[in-house]
């Protein structure tokens, strides 16, 4: 539990919403996020959408891909964290640090990446792997390019930039590190080109974990996202994964475990702020992923009812604390050095 | 040949000159400072540039640790992540990225700049690469450097899975090196397709351009180089069934530019001040694709050189300047740190639109890649100083003619 005891609230947009939304223009969906800003909301989720299941019709609910998305938003918003998907199979770990560590320079210390620990069976298909990977061989891919991104994100230390014009030198070489990993799927040298993130490292979001997948979790996770299940087993999910946050070696509170949750109607909003309260305050989770879609009534109602409601209640923070989003999510978690 | 020359403005760290980040007027923290690339882009795009350009390289340009830490080259932003924040800060420029076709897939890369151009209002472009830097693929588990034939056949390939993307091609593609099964999740282009831009230019380059190329990027220092590059790739497109205006051809030019001559004269001399020894041949032994150039007096002759499987066409520009010139190491290290072997023209306004005018109109340049030396100083100063001069003699645009790029570009619609 957070000092206070407070909420985060995260909203996830586009998730999974099957409406044909009307209008997905860019300046529509900033205007969804300068909302959730308003709202004093700790992040937006934006989910990237995989070729439908079926596969015949593409998906066509979202123009955009969500790195280059999350970019463009950080440039009209100034507080709001900024959490993207993106896909492990879609992308070489290099990469991905590379554009997570940029799009945190851009958005001043916003940005998140939000990574599935479960494999999209069409996915690989696309990326010239038509057989996929065994689950075996993806949760042990997977662990190892988080290991690898989290370590390039830590390849500049923060004082490394001297600009120093008249002595000559940029920055200090020997606070530049290579990573020089090498294991079963990647090698990777290191390291990034691009400066240490002001808020350290990006903040990384894990979700569709399994029960195999709950170590590398606790270890590495700042966020885990677990989807919503009946009060017992959702409180014993919870005190699980604290139990094992701290015997990694973790502060409990360094890692917060968000459920996703996902409103019915508008005419149901009042009683959806009971809810919430209800289960935070049977303390099985830190806080709420609200799933919305991309219509901005859904949006609309849930920060204009719902977050007053909550923090009528005092579940929800006034402001916010800060300006990165690890200063909003509280005690800087950065997982195992 | 149209009648308006075309720009890019080619941005970089803290400027192309080697030294820029040493400059007194240079913005030295340009590579975390964002607020000064919205403030470029916002510059170049009040003076009707066609587009911005972004370089790329996924890993550290520069092995020595030592050399690296006296360049401002080592730390920046990950273009397409810059460009995609630019694109929300403006409403008509181009945005051009740099992306390899070595450490990427096409799905992947498809997609991304699909998504660009859907935050921009059609107007990205994809500089495709290939790339020949073993820092680049000690990132990647690649051992050694792959030859120059198989790289661009996979970049073939790759370009050809990317345009059937972009065009909505709905079948799957089983090809050599890749394989993909869907079609792209995202609505079609609003220019059609993103513009397709290269800077290969050797054979099997030029051949890959002539092909697929909406635009080429090229290193030319004389009339005559660019002249006989820009006749030999239109003269080649003929054989895929392209109009020879279907490629917009623009070498990069690096000016620094004044009031008069002797100031820019000034100007140019204390940036060329500015670059240590150890920095100015490292970059060329770089260039040269070897090791060991610091072995070889410096003020001697550059000395023979073995053929490279790294940058082909770069070397021979390097070598054939050197033996023409009868340049030392230091004073060709000198050359081509301050404009990376690119065309440099040190003047007034009037000087400068008189070089762009005779190549333009000469017919060895559709227009140019325009490289300033430091940010944002020279980008200013030809913004404020050579596009009014080239807007007078009615060579360059007074106002956008559309909203995309294909539009400021003149090219076709793809089907």
């Amino acid at each position: 539990m957070d000092n206070g005891a407070t909420m985060h609230l995260a909203v996830s947009l586009f998730a999974g919403t099957a409406d044909p939304s009307p209008e997905l223009e860019f300046s529509h969906l900033a205007g969804l996020v300068q909302k959730a800003e308003a709202a004093g909301l700790d992040m937006v989720l934006l989910a990237d959408s995989a070729p439908a299941a079926g596969g015949d019709t593409p998906n066509q609910q979202m123009p955009f891909e969500a790195t280059t998305l999350l970019a463009a938003l950080a440039t009209v918003t100034s507080k709001i964290g900024l959490v993207a998907a993106a896909s492990t199979i879609a992308h070489q770990p290099y990469n991905l640090a590379r554009r997570f560590a940029s799009l945190d320079i851009i958005s001043h210390g916003r940005a998140g990446w939000s990574a599935t620990m479960a494999q999209s069976p069409r996915e690989a298909a696309n990326f010239s792997r038509p057989e996929g990977f065994s689950d075996a061989d993806f949760r042990r891919r997977t662990e190892e390019y988080i290991g690898i991104v989290r370590g390039l994100w830590q390849g500049w230390d923060a004082d490394a930039l001297l600009f120093d014009k008249s002595g000559g030198r940029f920055h200090n070489p020997e606070k530049m590190h290579t990573l020089d990993h090498k294991g079963e799927f990647f090698s990777v040298r290191g390291p990034l080109n691009v400066a240490r993130s002001p808020q350290d490292t990006p903040v990384l979001v894990l979700s569709g974990l399994s029960v195999s997948d709950l170590d590398i979790a606790v270890r590495t996770a700042d966020v885990i996202l677990l989807d919503d299940e009946p009060n017992e087993g959702a409180k014993a999910s919870y005190d699980d994964l604290k139990r094992r946050i701290l015997a990694c070696g973790r502060e409990p509170d360094a890692v917060k475990v968000l459920t996703n949750i996902a409103p019915g109607t508008a005419g149901k909003l009042a009683a959806f702020a009971d809810g919430l309260a209800e289960k935070f305050q049977s303390e099985s989770c830190d806080g709420f992923n609200v799933q919305l879609p991309t219509q901005r009534s859904a949006l609309d109602a849930f920060a204009d009812l719902v977050v007053p409601e909550l923090r009528r209640l005092g579940l929800f923070r006034e402001n916010y604390r800060g300006t990165t989003l690890r200063s909003h999510l509280g005690p800087a978690g950065g997982g195992e050095q | 040949m149209t009648a308006q020359m075309k720009l890019g403005a080619f941005l970089w760290a803290t400027g192309h000159h080697i030294a820029a980040w040493r400059h007194p007027k240079a913005h030295v923290t340009a590579g975390i400072d964002i607020d000064h690339y919205i403030q470029l882009a916002r510059t170049a795009e009040a003076a009707k540039f066609d587009m911005i350009f972004c370089e790329d390289a996924a890993g550290l340009r520069e092995a020595n640790v030592e050399i690296a830490s006296q360049t401002s080259r080592s730390i920046g932003f990950e273009p397409i992540s810059l460009l995609s924040a630019l694109a929300a800060q403006t409403s008509r420029i181009g945005l051009v990225s740099t992306a390899s076709t070595s450490y990427n897939e096409p799905y992947g890369l498809a997609r991304t700049f699909l998504s660009l151009d859907h935050l921009s209002g059609g107007r990205a472009g994809w500089n495709l690469v290939t790339s020949a830097s073993p820092i680049e693929a000690a990132n990647f588990g690649a051992t050694g450097l792959k030859p120059h034939a198989d790289r661009y056949e996979r970049a073939r390939e790759f370009a050809e899975v990317v345009t059937g993307l972009w065009r909505g091609k709905a079948s799957g593609h089983d090809g050599q090196s890749f394989s993909v099964r869907d079609p792209l999740d995202l609505p079609r282009s609003p220019q059609g397709a993103p513009v397709m831009v290269q800077a290969g230019a050797s054979d099997v380059g030029r051949n890959l351009a002539a092909r697929t190329a909406d635009v080429v990027f090229t290193a030319a220092q004389t009339f005559e180089e660019a002249k006989a590059f820009y006749d030999d790739l239109k003269g080649r497109m003929a054989a895929y069934g392209r109009e020879p205006d279907d490629i917009k051809i623009m070498p990069g030019v690096s000016p620094v530019v004044a009031e008069t001559e002797a100031e820019a004269r000034e100007k140019h001399e204390e940036l060329q001040a500015l670059i240590p020894d150890d920095v100015g041949v490292a970059l060329l032994s770089s260039y040269l694709s070897i090791s060991d150039l610091g072995r070889y007096p410096i003020d001697g002759p550059l000395p023979e050189l073995p053929e490279s499987e790294g940058m082909k066409s770069r070397q021979a520009l390097v070598v054939e300047q050197s033996r023409r010139d009868g340049l030392s190491i230091r004073q060709l290290a000198r050359h081509f740190a301050g404009a990376r072997g690119h065309w440099r023209i040190v003047g007034t306004a009037a000087q400068v639109a008189d070089e762009l005018q005779a190549r333009f109109e000469g017919g060895a340049a559709d227009g140019f890649n325009v490289m300033p030396a430091y940010f944002p100083g020279e980008l200013d100063a030809f913004a404020t100083l050579v596009v009014p001069e080239l807007q007078r003699r009615g060579l360059f645009r007074r106002d956008y003619e559309g909203r995309t790029l294909r539009d400021h570009l003149g090219l076709k619609r793809p089907a």
